[in-house]
């Protein structure tokens, strides 16, 4: 019963078994069943399975790791007081890999740390390439958040799988697209790709739970591109749709500009320090030992400062480059006593501010990469067009899992985020949710709405970690999780019924459609963080709540930065408002379209049930029961060593505090941010209920008395516009360019070439046919004429012929009687 | 006409008497073969009838003949000079004999010529003219 | 003509008479000069005739002579052999042979004037030639005049057996090995034996048939006739007093 070999066990088998469901359907779609129908249950059994082993490998770790009330200030002090050894062995738990990830432990036991099991596992399943100092390798990096992410994601994931099959039954026989208009003006008439959705579904989750498991960054990226593959699959779904096609295309190569900055992240730490693994590995060791190769966080955080942030001793050296080589040159023969000298100065660099840029390129490289995958601003752009998708793929992929798959990679990256780069994380995030939430408000396509709070919840999420929230981050995560997945489940279920997706043509359906309405409205509470402040809420209270006290705990410590405050406040506002404006638009009042009414009916059991137990889910998510289990201490069992404590740095925007979490938990902070979340909702939530409920302002009339913000914010905030002008013009410019010079210089050179060549040829036969040939014709002709006038000789006349003879022998002896006259004198 | 064959007997008259009391040497005998010769082949070049050739070709063969007895005779020679003998004599003798027998072939071929055109016209036998 | 002829004949004789004496004639060289004369005439007669009966006599004629002069050399039995086969065999031939084909319209054929020029500038040619190398060997002008015994029809009747009993001419060496004809003798025999055959098929009976080609416009023949109805005809055409 040990944790250590069990849970990569447990949660290998469980990143594998949709990979298993990809082969079979790949390889037998069409054939499951009457037009592939089974290849739903296939897929659904296989992520079935994969969140009973998530639940097993939970309840695993919870047995090893029982889930109590963390004592804030305790656990202070033991940061404080604890001897590097024991948390240094307690933080990474060196595991050698072979494929099933068996070895031995050293436990270090310690009498006065309650937990004696760690509080992580890492370890290698397959090394992939090993060259120099960089080792890629397939492994694991397990700890709570690691275990929660899984149940998590293969939680929602089943829920939509079994959405989806019914959701999806359009595509079990032919289609005709009405969408898609043939150039004869009919519509597209396809046959039906059910297997095909299943199949990319799976291949999605096992790319979301390789991102999750991953114990290094090489593994991160690798599976970060192919979550962004299958993104792109499930987007272009319905690829004969141009809309969709370039709504894949866009969120594709928005995700890679992202990626840019992430490999730049990448390259900046394993050139300085020659490893991309986050915990310490156990190579075997080249003197007979094992040799411990310490991994990023005890780098970044060695055990010696008492894991407080420092730049590690190989970004110093990297960043002071010339320094090194003039002393290993100094002390050329004598490379250890060289290295000694530089491991002596390494401290006063370190003071002196070397590889400080370096860390902080690192951290803001890899959050590039977070940007893109979690539709940041400026690159949120693809995440609303990503709405083409079906809506199970919205769902699954551009709510719960894979924009969140950024968030999730801050936070476990998040020992190596200096202040400075948290700065810069809140600051987009906070730019993000302001801009996303302000678009959502006047957007009229439900999925729109939707997909724009996405990106602004992703905001808060963002912001959170970089005021220095990190639990709260990740609750509002998992939360969000929840409650967003069953937001857009029901709103599959709406479109579903209404066969549209235009808000203003809905209305009323709360009558037709009792569970989708009941549903939709706990998620909307959730979102808005509904509750009774003090008492208890929706999931989406507490996590909304940890995220604005802290922002109010950051905003205390940098009262320059209290911007973000505010701009969390009043986003608060600004999501209840929408949200509800959704809610009153689509299920209250009198129906604006009768067609639409008409034919709206409730969604199948198959399609309801998920929404039900996300609904529940919603509800209980936040909770946090008598014994201490709950989600936010959970996640305090992950917290990375060292950022218990307050951080404080002065580099390049000055002198920044991140206070501790647990400092935002007591007093007036979080009296203050309750107060503000809850005011803030209510009032949200009134707007909007005013304006859609009771029709006391009338829509329509804000909209005329603010035009422009209107129109500015119903065109996106011109953002597709601009990105057209600044980067797409100039491709497309460029790219004519290179064709045209293709076509008019390389093709001309090369036309010209097989121009001249031809000429060349038409030269050569001519002086074959003229010369050669003639020379021979004229040969042959030569040889006929001759023959031909020689023939005249021959007349066959024995008089001529007598005459021959004589002439010739008159003249034959004349010649030879002068040629030979001396030879006859004798 | 009368006149003028007098005078040139007259005219003649030592020419010839320079032949009547010289000796004849071989010099002759070749002389008269070669009129017999030269006759011969122009007889053979200018006659169209078949049987003309022949006869040219019998002239041809005799002046021939001649020359070869001229030169076999020990009469006609000069003090020391070489001699066919009985060579030249035989010689002769065999071609006599061959002449007969390639007269009797020609005969044959001219009969045969005759028999199938009717015409023993050299001229029109001209069917392997080029 | 005729009458030309009667007074010119004997006043040649006078002349010759007057200009040399009798005592000092070389009758060996006035015979030849007879003989040499009268081949020699007969010969360009041949040439000249446009006739070929007339043709066929004068070769007669010629190769008579020709026989005379083989006797004046010493050749005896050349001369008789010449006689017998060459004048009484061969010429026979060719004079049945020309009563064979003799026809009215192929008794004189004429050739054309241009052919005639022709040859006789190519006779001409050669005759000077011939005559020129007849005269360039010392020689050949002045015989020894010598008492030499001409040689029998002995020895040449040995030498086709194959043994030379003649004395070495003059001129070659006593110990030269002088070959026999005995061989030649055997292969003339067949020769002639060959010829005969052949001859005898070539000139066979065949089946009566039209001739292939009849020159209508150079023979002045009328329609097309056989061989046989030919040669009926122009026998007929010869015994009625025949030619021009």
């Amino acid at each position: 019963m040990d944790p250590a070999s069990q849970l990569p066990t447990l949660l290998g088998l469980a990143w594998l078994a949709p990979l298993v469901s990809f082969v079979a359907i790949l390889f037998f779609g069409p054939r499951m069943g009457h037009h592939g129908r089974n290849a739903a249950w296939v897929a659904t059994a296989a992520i079935v399975t994969s969140l009973l082993l998530s639940l097993a490998a939970f309840g695993i770790w919870l047995a090893a790791h029982p889930v109590t009330a963390v004592a804030h200030g305790s656990h202070a002090a033991e940061v404080d007081g604890h001897a590097a050894d024991t948390h240094a062995a307690e933080a990474a738990r060196v595991d050698h890999g072979d494929h099933d990830g068996h070895a031995s432990p050293s436990d270090h036991h310690d009498g006065h740390h309650a937990a004696t099991v760690p509080a992580a596992y890492a370890g290698d399943w397959y090394t992939l390439y090993e060259g120099g100092s960089l080792r890629l390798s397939i492994g694991w990096y397990i700890d709570a958040l690691t275990v929660l992410m899984f149940v998590v994601v293969t939680f929602i994931a089943t829920c939509i799988h079994i959405y989806a099959s019914g959701y999806m039954h359009d595509e079990l026989h032919d289609v005709t697209d009405h969408e898609v208009h043939l150039a004869d003006g009919s519509h597209l008439h396809r046959p039906g790709r059910f297997p095909r959705f299943f199949q990319a579904l799976s291949l999605f989750c096992f790319s979301m739970l390789g991102i999750v498991i991953a114990g290094n960054l090489a593994m991160v990226f690798i599976f970060w591109e192919l979550v962004g593959i299958c993104s792109w699959f499930l987007i272009g779904f319905y690829f004969e749709r141009k809309s969709a096609s370039t709504a894949a295309n866009k969120a594709f190569i928005v995700n890679r500009v992202g990626d840019f900055g992430m490999l730049i992240g990448l390259m900046a730490l394993w050139g300085a320090l020659g490893t991309l693994h986050f915990a310490d590995s156990t190579a075997a060791g080249v003197d007979g030992h094992a040799a411990v190769q310490p991994g990023l966080f005890s780098l970044v955080r060695p055990a010696e400062s008492g894991h407080a942030l420092q730049v590690p001793d190989g970004m110093v050296k990297f960043a002071n480059a010339s320094e090194v080589g003039r002393i290993t040159t100094e002390y050329a023969g004598r490379p250890a006593d060289g290295a000694a000298e530089v491991a002596a100065r390494v401290r006063d660099w370190r003071a002196q501010g070397y590889g400080r840029w370096l860390l902080f390129i690192a951290g803001v490289g890899i959050f590039c990469g977070c940007v893109g995958k979690s539709a940041q601003f400026p690159l949120f752009v693809w995440l609303p067009d990503a709405m083409e998708g079906p809506t199970p793929v919205s769902a699954l992929v551009h709510s719960a899992t894979m924009v969140a798959a950024g968030v999730y990679l801050v936070g476990r990256f998040y020992p190596v985020l200096t202040p400075d780069v948290l700065l810069v994380i809140a600051v987009i995030g906070g730019i993000t949710l302001f801009i996303a939430a302000t678009i959502a408000l006047v957007a009229n396509d439900i999925k729109r709405v939707l997909a724009y709070s996405t990106v602004s919840q992703l905001g808060y999420m963002m912001l959170a970690l970089g005021v220095g929230g990190w639990s709260a981050g990740l609750f509002h995560l998992v939360t969000h999780a929840f409650f967003k997945s069953l937001l857009f489940l029901c709103s599959g279920s709406v479109i579903h019924a209404c066969h549209t997706n235009d808000m203003r043509k809905m209305g009323g359906l709360a009558r037709v459609m009792p569970w989708t309405a009941g549903t939709m409205l706990v998620g909307c509470l959730a979102i808005i963080g509904a509750g009774i402040p003090f008492v208890i809420g929706l999931s989406g209270y507490y996590s909304k709540d940890a995220i604005l006290a802290q922002a109010l705990s950051y905003s205390q410590a940098n009262p320059s930065w209290s911007i973000l405050y505010y701009a969390v406040a009043g986003g608060a506002f600004l999501t209840a408002f929408y949200m509800f404006r959704l809610w009153f638009m689509t299920f209250a009042g009198t129906p604006r379209d009768h067609h639409v009414a008409d034919h709206a009916h409730e969604s199948p059991n198959v399609m309801v049930a998920p929404l039900v137990a996300l609904a529940v889910l919603a509800i209980v998510a936040g909770w946090t029961l008598p014994g201490g289990f709950g989600l936010a201490n959970l996640l305090e069992q992950a917290r990375p060593i060292g950022t218990e404590a307050t951080t404080s740095d002065t580099f390049l925007f000055g002198t920044l505090t991140v206070p501790a979490e647990h400092l935002s938990h007591e007093g007036a902070i979080h009296v203050t941010a309750t107060l503000t979340a809850f005011t803030t909702a209510a009032a949200g939530v009134l707007l909007a209920a005013a304006m859609y409920l009771w029709r006391i302002i009338s829509p329509a009339t804000v909209a005329a008395v603010f035009r422009p913000l209107y129109s500015f914010l119903a065109n996106r905030w011109y953002f597709d516009e601009l990105y057209n002008a600044i980067f797409v013009r100039p491709v497309f410019a460029v790219a004519s360019l290179a064709s045209g010079t293709d076509r008019g210089v390389i093709d001309r050179f090369i036309e010209g070439v097989a121009w001249s060549a031809r000429q060349l040829a038409g030269f050569d036969a001519w002086i074959d046919r003229t010369l050669v040939d003639g020379l021979v014709n004229a040969t042959a002709s030569a040889t006929w004429h001759a023959g031909l006038e020689l023939k005249k000789l021959q007349t066959g006349r024995l008089r001529q012929y007598v005459m021959f003879i004589v002439v010739g022998t008159v003249a034959l002896f004349v010649l030879a009687s002068m040629l030979f006259r001396a030879a006859l004198a004798g | 006409m009368n006149t003028l064959a007098t005078g040139l007997s007259f005219a003649a008259t030592p020419l010839v008497a320079g032949l009547f009391d010289a000796p004849v040497g071989v010099a002759h005998y070749l002389v008269v073969g070669a009129i017999l010769f030269t006759s011969g082949v122009v007889c053979m070049a200018l006659k169209r009838n078949a049987l003309g050739v022949l006869m040219g070709i019998e002239l041809v063969l005799n002046g021939a003949n001649v020359n070869f007895v001229a030169f076999s005779s020990p009469y006609l020679r000069g003090e020391g000079a070489a001699s066919l003998g009985l060579d030249g004599q035989l010689i002769a003798l065999f071609v006599i004999l061959l002449a007969a027998a390639e007269a009797a072939v020609a005969l044959a071929i001219t009969l045969n010529f005759y028999n199938n055109h009717a015409t023993v016209d050299i001229d029109r036998a001209d069917d392997l003219k080029g | 003509m005729m009458s030309s002829g009667v007074i010119l004949l004997p006043g040649l004789v006078a002349a010759v008479a007057t200009a040399v004496p009798l005592a000092v004639v070389n009758w060996h060289s006035v015979l030849f000069l007879l003989f040499a004369a009268v081949a020699c005439a007969c010969a360009v007669a041949v040439v000249l005739a446009d006739n070929v009966v007339r043709m066929a006599f004068y070769l007669v004629l010629s190769l008579a002579s020709t026989a005379g002069l083989f006797f004046l050399a010493g050749a005896e039995f050349v001369g008789a052999m010449q006689l017998m086969i060459y004048v009484g065999g061969t010429l026979v031939l060719l004079v049945f042979g020309v009563m064979l084909t003799a026809q009215a319209p192929f008794v004189a054929i004429k050739t054309s004037a241009g052919d005639r020029v022709l040859a006789g500038m190519v006779g001409a040619a050669l005759l000077a030639v011939l005559l020129q190398a007849a005269f360039r060997v010392e020689s050949w002008r002045r015989p020894a005049m010598a008492a030499v015994a001409a040689p029998a029809a002995t020895p040449i009747g040995m030498a086709l057996l194959g043994v030379r009993v003649d004395e070495p001419a003059a001129g070659v060496p006593a110990a030269a090995v002088r070959s026999g004809y005995l061989l030649p003798f055997e292969i003339v025999s067949v020769h002639l034996l060959v010829v005969l055959v052949g001859a005898a098929y070539l000139a066979r009976a065949k089946r009566r048939r039209t001739p292939r080609s009849i020159d209508v416009a150079a023979s002045s023949v009328g329609p097309v006739v056989t061989a046989r109805e030919a040669a009926r005809s122009s026998a007929s055409a010869l015994v009625s007093g025949g030619g021009r």
